[in-house]
């Protein structure tokens, strides 16, 4: 009881056990590496002028950039005409495509990639179907060269672009456009002279999103592209496996981490700057907030139907120049969303193959990849090991974050900014250098290759998820609920537990299953921190794909795109469930 | 509601709470009375007497509320009024307990309540936008109050069917709150504020969501269940017809201090400022007439001349002089406006360099001025009242 008073009114405490985490495991080796990185404590630029006085690292550095934002502005202009025409669809079909968007997101990205392999490959779909029409001789090379990285990156990138632009387009005030088209502007007129401006904190937070995870995210190019595609990212993690010399690590990190600030600053700074009432919605160019982010758009759509059907029916109006919209949109959805998912259904079918080698479409059907998957301990045990890990990151991270999220709504303005953004630093920074800080944390701890180690490993960045997530529930949620129930004699405790957390429930599931995904999906940071002796499946089918390409990683793969249908249920019943009470009092007030 | 009808009512909740205050001690749970912790306020034991002393809140630099000293005899309906932003709801959670106090201490029964969280100063609140829990049905919300004093469920069921029934609300108690209406959702509030029978209620403008007619019906409901209940409320509220008719006394605040408390009828006649006079009511301030204002008493120094519209006549400047004419001072003044209101003409008449409003009811044989008309002002000298600039 004494505890709960002094927390209520401290509240900032509650985030206080998430602090300490992201502390010990990543807060103090950052610091010492970047020390390091300056040869503390003689202080010196050795190690920049070192890894900078090499071309190939320049020529490496600059190709990183390169790749990063090639594949973000591709993302980009995809991103944006699917984000508008799935705006401007009607609610039942907005819907349906926010779930197709969301699936592949869900999915396990190896899997996603080892579809390229399976689509891309010297006897692989495409391949195989140009031989068959007699187009070509031989096969092409199709994989492992620039093209198949952005292929790759693009097709993994694409939903967290899409996702952040939706939420933005969503709470765009569509009477607007019907306002300046009445004051008779064009169509095109209206769009880029009020849309595109108001839609641009999505296009920052998508680009931001996308960029910065390119940016760390080395998997897909590795496994799609060719020697010459290496991303900075790839040589840290080599080195880190390799020839540990951490002073060499550290200031390349730091160049990479350097990128991403500069970046992050240039775009993300005037993003808050934009955005007025220090909402932490509007950071959104954190990694992976889009769930949350369309989410948010969700909540936000609700108070405005009338408007937006208003609005839908202006735009699809049998207005000359609007018709192309009605011909031309759904054919690019259309093909968006089987760029999206047909690699998922190549993967299905590839783990039936009966063939021994990768081969598209397989020669005949078996089910020897299922059996081979289940009957090698190294496969099963590892999805065991996988599992245990995730429902162990999930309890601690949910615990964590919704703490920290609770904490945080109700701090003061400034150390709620401050304290999100610091908490949130393991998900909006590269993630090979939060990699590479871990490892160094883990080490002190002496936690390295245990599955604890990973546990605490993921828990930094799965419980920013989670708190993203719960705040975003709490900033919908009435304090003075709260207060109803103090006045009515309802202690602390008895507050949260009745009235506080069945309101804030969905959002607390929501993040628990975010952040399972984020540590069932993981592998870079696993990568560094499992030493070799824990092997998660994410690792081994990391491994799988790299030296054996054989089908069991289909098998496995097509079992991992079930699992977003199960999450998608999951959501359905937390989110969609709670929402009848809210349309109808929505209906009550304007009744 | 007829007097006979009310005296029925109260009968029947006499009934259901005989003596209220022991019987929520008694029927509390196995755990008994021991369960109540030391510090709560026994409301049966002591009249509830509310005391506001000096008390200031800050938030950084901006003041809410600024040495406010107050105090709320036992049973009796006081309204904070007041413009947005003067401090009401802040004044209003300051006693709730929900914000500190900067400087200054509070008294509920003569006791400080400073150390005093807030789930432990048992006050029936309603909030403005009612804050009933989304996920519990009707009838779940009336009963947390009683849960959590630790009253069993038949006694709960009981409670909740009879004052549901009191706010005609019987078939309701199955519904969610956002299945209701603005005026049901209000009734549930009230219900769920009175029901556990704290001894003191706090209203945060409670009508204020509603339309007009909804407002006044409920305006009745909450002056019937005073009456019945006899709670010590206060009642935020920025109409200021609300706070004539409901209350015993009326807090006029300004800039989070408080520019006057009387009755409704000592404020809107004798306002002691020219804020509350105009707040109150409408007010013709006597100044830049082009002479001076008489009045039976001496005129203090630092105020000005006021006098309501209603108090002043206006005739045709041919018109005999009147019986009481020596009581009484003249102005000639134009029409500028005149504004047709139903009972009632609304005249803009310019004396000198100022505009002057008379409210004239309206009767038959009645003169009817056009605009630019010349007419004759006359009101009583002893109508004539100083207020502080
Ligand atoms: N939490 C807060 N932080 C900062 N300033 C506040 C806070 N709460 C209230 N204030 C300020 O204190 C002043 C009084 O606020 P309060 O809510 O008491 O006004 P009010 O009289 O209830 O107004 P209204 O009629 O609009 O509800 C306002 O200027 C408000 O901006
Ligand atoms: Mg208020």
């Amino acid at each position: 009881m004494q505890l709960l008073q002094r927390l209520g009114r401290l509240p900032v405490l509650l985030a206080f056990p998430a602090l300490g985490v992201l502390l010990v495991v990543f807060g103090i080796p950052i610091v010492r590496l970047f020390l390091t990185s300056l040869n503390a404590p003689e202080f010196s630029l050795a190690n920049y002028q070192m890894f900078l006085g090499q071309p190939a690292n320049i020529r490496v550095l600059f190709q990183t950039v390169e790749i990063s934002a090639i594949a973000t502005f591709v993302c980009l202009v995809i991103g944006y005409p699917t984000a508008y025409v799935m705006v401007a669809a009607s609610k039942p079909v907005r819907m349906a495509l926010l779930v197709l968007v969301v699936i592949p997101y869900l999915t396990s990205f190896l899997a996603r990639t080892y579809a390229w392999i399976v689509i891309l490959g010297d006897t692989g779909l495409i391949n195989n179907l140009l031989l068959y029409f007699g187009l070509i001789s031989g096969p092409l090379q199709l994989i492992f060269n620039r093209m198949a990285v952005y292929v790759g990156m693009v097709h993994i990138m694409l939903p967290m672009m899409i996702l952040p632009l939706v939420s933005v387009m969503i709470g765009i005030d569509k009477s607007l456009m019907s306002a300046a088209r009445s004051m008779g502007a064009r169509p095109f007129t209206a769009f880029w002279r009020v849309f595109f401006p108001l839609s641009l904190p999505g296009v920052r937070s998508g680009s931001l999103l996308v960029f910065v995870i390119c940016l760390g995210f080395y998997i897909t190019p590795a496994a799609l592209g060719g020697l010459g595609d290496a991303m900075l990212s790839t040589f840290i993690a080599a080195q880190v496996q390799t020839s540990f010399n951490v002073a060499r690590i550290a200031a390349a990190s730091f160049v990479l981490l350097a990128i991403a600030v500069v970046v992050l600053s240039m775009l993300g700074l005037d993003l808050s700057g934009s955005a007025p009432s220090g909402q932490i919605a509007r950071k959104s160019w954190l990694p992976r907030p889009p769930p949350f982010g369309a989410l948010k758009g969700k909540f936000g759509e609700l108070p405005m139907p009338y408007r937006a059907k208003r609005w839908a029916a202006h735009l699809y109006k049998a207005g000359g120049e609007e018709r192309w919209l009605k011909i031309v949109g759904p054919a690019f959805i259309a093909l968006v969303m089987a760029f999206l998912l047909f690699p998922e259904i190549v993967v299905i079918i590839m783990s039936f193959s009966a063939g021994a080698f990768l081969e598209f479409p397989p020669s005949g059907l078996s089910l020897q990849w299922y059996r081979s998957f289940f009957g090698d301990p190294a496969w099963y045990m590892a999805a065991w090991t996988t599992i245990q890990i995730g429902v162990a990151v999930t309890i601690l991270s949910t615990v964590l974050g919704t703490l920290a999220a609770l904490g945080l709504s109700r701090a003061a303005p400034q150390a709620r900014r401050l304290l999100t953004m610091v908490i949130l630093t393991p998900i909006t920074i590269p993630v090979i250098v939060v990699g590479v800080a871990t490892y160094l944390g883990l080490i002190d701890l002496g936690l390295v290759g245990s599955q604890t180690g990973i546990v605490f490993a993921h828990t930094i960045g799965a419980m920013g998820y989670v708190a993203v997530i719960v705040s975003a529930t709490l900033a919908n949620f009435d304090r003075r609920l709260e207060q109803a129930a103090q006045s009515m004699r309802a202690g602390p405790l008895q507050t949260f537990m009745r009235v506080t957390l069945p309101l804030i429930r969905p959002g607390i599931i929501g993040g628990a299953i975010f952040a399972f995904v984020h540590s069932f999906d993981e592998v870079v940071i696993t990568s560094l921190v499992s030493g070799f002796s824990v092997y998660t499946l994410p690792l081994k089918m990391w491994e799988n794909i790299r030296n054996e390409v054989d089908p069991t990683v289909a098998a496995v793969a097509s079992l991992l795109t079930l699992l977003p249908v199960l999450w998608m249920i999951a959501l359905y019943l937390t989110w969609w469930r709670s929402r009848p009470q809210v349309n109808l009092s929505i209906s009550e007030a304007k009744g | 509601m007829s007097d006979s009808s009310v005296l029925k009512k109260q009968n029947s909740l006499l009934k259901i709470w005989p003596t209220t205050h022991a019987t929520a001690g008694a029927t509390a749970t196995p755990s008994g009375p021991s369960h109540l912790e030391d510090d709560r306020l026994e409301p049966s034991s002591i009249p509830a007497q509310i005391e506001f002393r000096s008390v200031t809140k800050t938030y950084g630099q901006a003041t809410a509320v600024n040495d406010l000293s107050l105090s709320v005899r036992r049973g009796e309906f006081l309204t904070i009024l007041g413009p947005s932003g003067s401090g009401k709801t802040t004044a209003l959670m300051l006693l709730a307990g929900f914000v500190a106090p900067t400087k200054g201490d509070i008294l509920i029964a003569g006791k400080s309540v400073a150390a005093v969280p807030a789930y432990r100063r048992d006050q029936g609140i309603v909030f403005q936008s009612y804050a009933l829990f989304p996920h519990l049905t009707v009838r779940r919300n009336l009963e947390f109050p009683l849960e959590m004093r630790g009253i069993g469920a038949a006694e709960r069921a009981k409670r909740v069917d009879s004052i549901l029934e009191r706010v005609h609300l019987r078939e309701f108690d199955s519904r969610m709150p956002s299945q209701l209406s603005g005026g049901q959702q209000q009734r549930v509030a009230l219900a769920r504020a009175l029901i556990a029978d704290p001894p003191i209620l706090l209203l945060d403008e409670p009508l204020g969501a509603l339309d007009r007619n909804l407002r006044e019906q409920m305006q009745g409901e909450i002056k019937s269940l005073h009456r019945e209940f006899g709670k010590t409320t206060i009642c935020v509220t920025h109409d200021q017809e609300e706070a004539l008719t409901l209350s015993d006394r009326i807090v006029v605040m300004r800039a989070g201090k408080i520019e006057q408390t009387d009755t409704p009828e000592t404020l809107y006649d004798r306002p002691m400022t020219r804020f509350v006079a105009n707040f109150l009511g409408e007010a013709n301030i006597l100044e830049d007439l082009g002479f001076e204002v008489e009045s039976d008493a001496a005129q203090p120094s630092g105020t000005v001349g006021m006098i309501r519209p209603e108090r002043v006549c206006i005739a045709a400047t041919g018109e005999p002089k009147r019986a009481d004419a020596d009581r009484r001072q003249f102005a000639i003044g134009t029409v500028d406006d005149m504004i047709y209101a139903g009972p009632l003409r609304k005249y803009n008449v310019r004396v000198g360099d100022s505009l002057l409003v008379v409210r004239q009811h309206v009767a038959s044989g009645q003169q009817i001025f056009r605009l630019g008309d010349e007419v004759k002002l006359d009101w009583l000298r002893s109508d004539v009242r100083f207020v502080a600039t």
